[in-house]
Order: C-alpha cells, then sequence, then structure tokens
C-alpha cells in the first residue's frame, strides 16, 4: 500500500513539475532564451495567491491575480531584461546570469516582506481522507491532475488551430519561416513569455494549497524545469511535461528506498545521466550544440 | 608518378536510409592540386568528414603514407599532416588575428609546448611566414571577427600554412573571393604544391577549377564517377548534364 | 577591528583564488560552471580530516584538498566533454545539488549538516601560523600560474577551443585532454581555496558549499569581469566587503543585512549583463570574450 500512496503522491507531485517545466519549455522553444527566472514566476504566482488568500478575497480572484501576476512578470523580463541583452549581445550565458540575478533579487525581496520559511493555505480540500487501508488522498490531488489535464488539452488546442499557436510552433522551428508569413517574432515571443509564466500559476497555487512554499523555491523549480526539459528533449513540449510528470513520480517513488532528503537528488542525478548517456533526451534530435 | 599521401579505399557512410557516400576512392599525389567536383549533395564534405575522422565510415579504408587513419580521433589525423578548412571557416573568433595562427602552431593540450624557448622562437616564426604569405600582417592584432570577408578566407589559410600539414583539405577556400584574391589564393596553392603538399579542394565554381586544379575527382551520389586531368573532364557532356542538373533519366 | 580586517583579508584572499580559478573555466576555456563551491567543499572536507586526523600541517591539508577535489573534478569534466552552453550548465546545477546533499549526509566524512567542529589552527615546526599569510600566497601562485597559463599557449588551446572546437581539433589539439587539464586545475585550486577556508574558520558546515556560494563565486566573476585578470578579484572583494559596509548602514536593520546583500549583488548581476556585459574591468570595446 505504501507504493500505490506513493504514486498518487507522486502524480501530484508529476503534475506540478508537468505544468511548470511545459511553460519553460514553451518559452524556450519558441524563444531560444534559457528562462532561468521561470521558477521565479512561480514563486510570485504562489506568494501573490497566499497574500489574496491571507487577505480574505475569494479563491477565483486569488488564482487571476496570481495567473496575472506571473504573466506580468514572464513580460516584463521579456520587455526589459531578455530583449536589451539580445540586441547588443545574446550570448546564452549573459542571459543567464541577468536571469539569475533577478531570481536572486525576487527570493530576497519576497523572504523580507513575507519572512523566511514554509508557508501553506489549509483549505479543506487540502485534508486528506483515507480512500483504500492506509492509503490517503486529498481532493487537491484530483485537482491537480485534473487542472494539468485540463491546461494541457488547451495548450494543445491553442498550439494547434489558433494562428497565433501556430505561429508559436512556426517560432520554434523555423524564425524565418514566421517573418515571411507576416507573424511579429516580437508578439509571438510576449505571447510565450505570457503563456508559458501563466502555465507556472496554478502549479504554484496547488503548491501552497498543499506542500506550502518557501521564498527560495524559485530554484528548485527552475532546476526541475530545466531537468524536465533536457530529458524529455529540448524542443519538445509534450516531452517536457511527460519527463516532468516521469521525475515527480521518480521522487516520490525513490522515497520507498531513500529518506526524503534525497528525493531530488534522484531527479539530477536522472538529469545527469541523460546529460551524459543522451543529451537529446528521450523525444529529443540529437543536438548538443 | 609522384608519391601519393593519402589513398582512401570504397569509403562508404550512410545517413538513416541515405548513402551519403557510397565507396570513393581517392588518391591525393604530393605536389598536386586534386579538386572534388559534384553537384550539392555528391558527398564531397561527408568524404572529407570520413577522412579526417569527424565521421565514423561505415566501410571503407584509408591510408596516410601506408598507414591506416580508419577510427582514429581528429586530432590524431590532424597530427600526421593533414590540415582542413571548414566552408564555415570556424576561425577562433574572439582571438586577435595573430593568436589563430600561432593557436594552429600549438599542437600540445599539455599546460606548455615542448620543446623550450627555441621551439617556441621557430613556432613564431612560422606564425610570422603564415601571416606574410597571406599579407595579414598589418591586420595581426584585429579581431578575427572583425575581419572582412576575404581576410576571413586568408586567415583560414593562415592557420593551415602555420600548421605544417602537407596534406591540406580545403572546403570551398576560394568561393565568393573576387579576381584579385583569387589569384593571390591561388599563388599560395602553387607555392604549397612547389614543396610537395597534396592539395585537395572542393570547389563549385568550373572556371576556379580549371584556374587552379591539376585532377579533377567528379563525385555523383556518392561516389566518384570520373577522375582525371581537368580539360578532359569539364569537357565531357554527360558530366556536365549531371553537374547542372539535367540528369539524364537513367541515372535518376 | 584589526580582527575584524585581518578576517575579511583572509576571507578576500580565499575568495580571491575560487574566483581567479572559477575565471579560468568560465573565461578562457568556456565552460560554465555553477558547481565550483562543490569543489571548494571538497578541499575543506578533506583539509579538516587531514588536520583533525592526522597532523595540522597546512600544505599537507592544501595538497590533499588539491589531489581530492582535482581528482573529483572529472565529475564535472566529464559532462563539459559531452555538451556546452545551457547543457553543461544545467548538469553543473545537478552536481552542485547531487553533492550538497552528499555533504548533508556522509556524517564520518562531512559531520552531516552539523558539519566539522575543532579543526585545529595551522601549524608550521611547531608554531602556530595564522591562515592570512598562507592564503595570501596561496592566491599569488594561483593568480602567477593562471597568468601564465592565460597568456601562455594553454591560454590559447582554451580559447580556440572555446571559439570553434572541431577547428582546434582539426589543428591536432586534443581537445578531450585540454578541457579535462583546465577543469582539474580550477578545481584543485578551488580546493586549496577550502582547505585554507576550514583551517582559517576551524568549523565548516554544508552551508558554505551550496548553489548560494557557487552563484556567489560566479557573481564575483562576472561583476569584476570574465576573461581579466584582476576582474576576479576585484569581484570578490567587492562581494565580501559589501555586508561589512552594509552593516554600518544605520537603516538596515541587522536580520536583513544578509538579504540586502543578496538584492544588491542580484540587481548588479542583472544590470551590468544589460548595460556593461564585460563585467567592471573587463574591455568594453572588445565585448565580452565568451560567447
Amino acid at each position: 500500500m505504501l507504493f500505490l500512496q506513493l504514486l498518487l503522491n507522486g502524480l501530484q507531485v508529476g503534475a506540478i513539475y508537468a505544468l511548470t517545466a511545459a511553460g519553460f519549455a514553451l518559452i524556450f522553444g519558441a524563444t531560444k532564451i534559457f528562462h532561468v527566472a521561470h521558477g521565479t514566476a512561480f514563486t510570485i504566482a504562489g506568494y501573490v495567491f497566499l497574500f489574496a488568500w491571507r487577505a480574505g478575497w475569494p479563491g477565483w480572484a486569488g488564482v487571476a491575480a496570481a495567473v496575472l501576476a506571473a504573466m506580468a512578470f514572464g513580460v516584463a523580463m521579456e520587455r526589459w531584461v531578455y530583449r536589451p541583452i539580445q540586441r547588443h549581445e545574446g550570448s546564452f550565458f549573459t542571459v543567464f546570469v541577468a536571469a539569475f540575478g533577478v531570481g536572486i533579487v525576487v527570493q530576497n525581496v519576497i523572504g523580507m516582506i513575507a519572512g523566511r520559511g514554509f508557508a501553506t493555505v489549509d483549505t479543506p480540500l487540502s485534508f486528506s481522507a483515507e480512500i483504500l487501508p492506509d492509503v490517503f488522498v486529498a481532493p487537491m490531488l484530483w485537482i491537480a491532475l485534473a487542472t494539468a489535464g485540463v491546461l494541457f488539452v488547451a495548450l494543445t488546442l491553442f498550439l494547434t488551430r489558433h494562428p497565433a499557436g501556430v505561429g508559436l510552433r512556426a517560432l520554434s522551428q523555423n524564425p524565418d519561416l514566421v517573418r515571411t508569413y507576416g507573424l511579429s517574432s516580437n508578439g509571438l515571443s510576449v505571447l510565450a513569455f505570457a503563456i508559458g509564466s501563466a502555465l507556472a500559476a496554478p502549479a504554484a497555487i496547488i503548491t501552497v494549497m498543499t506542500t506550502g512554499l518557501n521564498e527560495a523555491i524559485g530554484h528548485q523549480v527552475m532546476l526541475i524545469s530545466i531537468a524536465a526539459t533536457i530529458v524529455g528533449g529540448i524542443g519538445s513540449l509534450r516531452g517536457a511535461a511527460l519527463a516532468g510528470m516521469m521525475l515527480g513520480i521518480a521522487e516520490s517513488l525513490a522515497l520507498q528506498f531513500v529518506d526524503t532528503q534525497w528525493a531530488e537528488a534522484v531527479s539530477f542525478l536522472v538529469l545527469f545521466g541523460f546529460i551524459i548517456f543522451r543529451p537529446s533526451g528521450i523525444f529529443g534530435v540529437v543536438q548538443t550544440r | 608518378m609522384t608519391e601519393v599521401l593519402l589513398k582512401s579505399e570504397n569509403l562508404a557512410r550512410a545517413f538513416g536510409g541515405v548513402q551519403a557516400v557510397a565507396g570513393v576512392s581517392l588518391s591525393l599525389p604530393a605536389g598536386q592540386v586534386t579538386a572534388l567536383v559534384g553537384p550539392n549533395g555528391a558527398g564531397k564534405t561527408t568524404t572529407f568528414n570520413l577522412i579526417t575522422g569527424n565521421l565514423r565510415a561505415d566501410s571503407g579504408t584509408a591510408h596516410i603514407r601506408g598507414q591506416p587513419i580508419m577510427g582514429l580521433k581528429p586530432w590524431q589525423v590532424a597530427r600526421l599532416g593533414v590540415a582542413r578548412s571548414f566552408q564555415d571557416l570556424r576561425l577562433f573568433t574572439h582571438m586577435t588575428v595573430r593568436e589563430n595562427v600561432l593557436a594552429a602552431t600549438e599542437t600540445a593540450a599539455w599546460f606548455w609546448q615542448p620543446g623550450g624557448a627555441r621551439a617556441r622562437t621557430a613556432r613564431e616564426q612560422r606564425a610570422q611566414a603564415a601571416l606574410e604569405a597571406t599579407a595579414l600582417t598589418d591586420l595581426a592584432d584585429a579581431r578575427a571577427v572583425d575581419l572582412a570577408y576575404a581576410e576571413r578566407k586568408f586567415l583560414s589559410m593562415a592557420r593551415i600554412l602555420a600548421a605544417e600539414a602537407d596534406i591540406w583539405l580545403l572546403d570551398e577556400p576560394a568561393s565568393g573571393l573576387d579576381l584579385a584574391s583569387r589569384l593571390r589564393f591561388g599563388a599560395l596553392l602553387r607555392a604549397a604544391t612547389a614543396r610537395g603538399v597534396a592539395i585537395c579542394l572542393i570547389e563549385h565554381n568550373l572556371d576556379v577549377v580549371a584556374e587552379l586544379s591539376d585532377r579533377i575527382a567528379f563525385l555523383d551520389q556518392g561516389r566518384v564517377l570520373a577522375e582525371g586531368d581537368p580539360q578532359s573532364i569539364l569537357r565531357d557532356p554527360a558530366l556536365a548534364a549531371i553537374y547542372f542538373g539535367d540528369r539524364p533519366q537513367e541515372a535518376a | 577591528m584589526t580582527a575584524f580586517l585581518l578576517n575579511l583579508a583572509t576571507l578576500a584572499a580565499i575568495s580571491g583564488i575560487l574566483a581567479s580559478t572559477l575565471n579560468f573555466i568560465v573565461g578562457y576555456a568556456g565552460i560554465f560552471s555553477v558547481a565550483h563551491a562543490v569543489f571548494f567543499g571538497l578541499g575543506a572536507y578533506a583539509g579538516a580530516q587531514v588536520a583533525l586526523l592526522l597532523v595540522p600541517n597546512p600544505f599537507l591539508a592544501c595538497l590533499a584538498a588539491a589531489a581530492i577535489a582535482g581528482g573529483l573534478s572529472l565529475c564535472l569534466a566529464l559532462p563539459a566533454l559531452r555538451v556546452r552552453g545551457e547543457y553543461f550548465v544545467a548538469a553543473s546545477l545537478g552536481l552542485q545539488m547531487v553533492a550538497a546533499t552528499l555533504f548533508a549526509e556522509l556524517k564520518p566524512l562531512t559531520g552531516g549538516i552539523g558539519g566539522l567542529v575543532g579543526i585545529p589552527r595551522p601549524e608550521l615546526l611547531g608554531n602556530v601560523v595564522p591562515v592570512l599569510p598562507l592564503a595570501l600566497g596561496a592566491l599569488a601562485l594561483i593568480l602567477f600560474l593562471t597568468a601564465r597559463l592565460q597568456r601562455g599557449a594553454f591560454g590559447r588551446t582554451l580559447q580556440s577551443i572555446r571559439d570553434a572546437d572541431s577547428a582546434a581539433e582539426a589543428l591536432g589539439k586534443n581537445v578531450n585532454a585540454a578541457k579535462t587539464l583546465a577543469v582539474v586545475f580550477a578545481c584543485a585550486g578551488a580546493g586549496v581555496a577550502g582547505a585554507l577556508y576550514a583551517l582559517h574558520l576551524s568549523f565548516i558546515n554544508v552551508e558554505s558549499f551550496t548553489l548560494d556560494q557557487s552563484i556567489q563565486i560566479m557573481a564575483m566573476v562576472i561583476i569584476g569581469g570574465t576573461g581579466t585578470l584582476w576582474g576576479p578579484l576585484v569581484g570578490a572583494v567587492m562581494l565580501l566587503s559589501l555586508p561589512a559596509v552594509l552593516t554600518f548602514i544605520p537603516f538596515i536593520p541587522p536580520t536583513e543585512v544578509g538579504a540586502v546583500q543578496q538584492i544588491i549583488y542580484g540587481l548588479a548581476m542583472t544590470l551590468l549583463m544589460i548595460f556593461r556585459p564585460a563585467g567592471l574591468v573587463g574591455d568594453q570595446s572588445k565585448g565580452r570574450s565568451t560567447s
């Protein structure tokens, strides 16, 4: 029964990872920007929801505020950090350092405002019930899975049906093509950041309502997003989401054999193994640059 | 017949289902310029990559002065006296022109180069000579990334000159050069062949091929269709038809 | 006050070693490691164990630290040979996370979360010696070596690999050997810094060897200027004096000094990358030497 419990926990963690990783992969695919401040969007969304909740806002308003905050952050990064850098230089490392700096600033500002350490939102949805002997499940698990499922269907529909979504996909495959079709790659790049960052918000809200978050969680989220994107194969959104789910389940199942502090290390061992033996990931084409 | 420095036999390599190189046998005699000619996708650059060890051949052999080189790493092949240029040049963009050329003379990967001060002076002289031969002396302290197009091409040649190799594999070294630069480039090749260097070059412009080469190997669909002196190859109507895309029915 | 300044000077020298060695692989070889604190930590634990179990001889401690950190740096060299750019950064992040967990968990070797305490003061010929002269000596040696290597043939080899590895290999350079050598050298240097750190503080734990530390070392290099000799040193001194300067500003509550410090260097990293990507010491007209 322990196995089933861990598997269910893993599904919940996996849904969170899948959502954030998909956002990261969408941004990277469309803009080729390695958006390491993606974890920061997650942190901001989580804390905005937390504050809205504590201020007594209705749940839907908190969710909306969190999504908007994440989107605003992503778009601001694109406009005021990435675009100026790419205009004059654009080396991947310059981008990486600049985004990392933003992450450090936000983490400490949040720490000063909200206090350091874990914060959670307790709702009736977070209370576990015994659904089978020794297997406890909170309604949040089903909400997490349903949210992830619905958002993926919506995202897939958007990317395949809507002209702007098709444009985003085209941008990830052939930037020149987009220009010839008269779509603005700047506009699409903003769109990628808006949608990608928005995907981090539901994951952050689920996290606040279950395990809780702290001001430094952005690092971990960023690392998982990168790991999932590489393991899934860079350029493959579905790969990133699946890999995120797998990493979540792997971390959880590993608890059967090792203590909790090793759970995160499991993800990085998987990542390390992939980078050394199969850098193209599960679904990617070989592209070691 | 002069000594053959590099000899490949039946080199083959497929990518997925596409047979990029299907049994290329090639001899590069000392002191001669051999031009690899053929339509796009004929397998010219792939042949270079198979010889230099950048790609592993599915089958076939290659020897340098009788020594087998299949399975060697690119740097090992280079140390047997093979220098190559790339179509996209691959200069050391953020280093100066002089550093680019000096780097070509330093092959040891250790903290220092062997041979002490005397060897270092010799390397510096070689680098200086290469800069002079390519007329880059005045630009020696400019960064490679700041050079004009033709200067970049000559810097790529200067690296090869400084490397002191006697087998040169040049991938479209003259493309995009104006007439004056092309003449200077031709003179570089002549000076090298006079020293006994074996040169193989890939070139699309048939006028340049006629001007520079002593022999032509005509590649199509991964195999050598014809080999011989420039006149006979360039005047062959069947080859011209393939080259210019009017492929005869039976070959399609 | 003197004790305070001596302490600061010692830590600055140690950070200077860390920043210079990281700059060697970042600025010259284009190997963007965010795992430098791992090798700092390995050196610290190795040096501390030598002092605790054998003799508190600083040279022996540094030697052991360099050997352990240099030897285990093959864990970093391996991905460096396989992948570049974002992939390598991700691999080094992974290595940093796994190593921090190992440091916290391998109690017999590292003392776990509690760390190693009571590391004896360094002794030479029966006399206790302060760490400052040793650290300055080590810093001078490292600066001398990196300057020699950077300006000589090895530096050219690394830069040529950074700019176009296939062309470097086509010119007969054993790319894998050169990269491995650069990584081993830089990490062994970080190990020496670690041993000195352990002897100086006589207490170490995993807190000093986490991702935050790696990022701080990276910030020193970047704020000073990658690919320059003195830039990393300038960056190290600046970042280290920052908390001291901040404690003199009255309206910052003492509990927030750490956060304010991090905000300042985070901002500095971002603004520099947008407006002055070659760092403070770097030559702006040349642009960044890395790509």
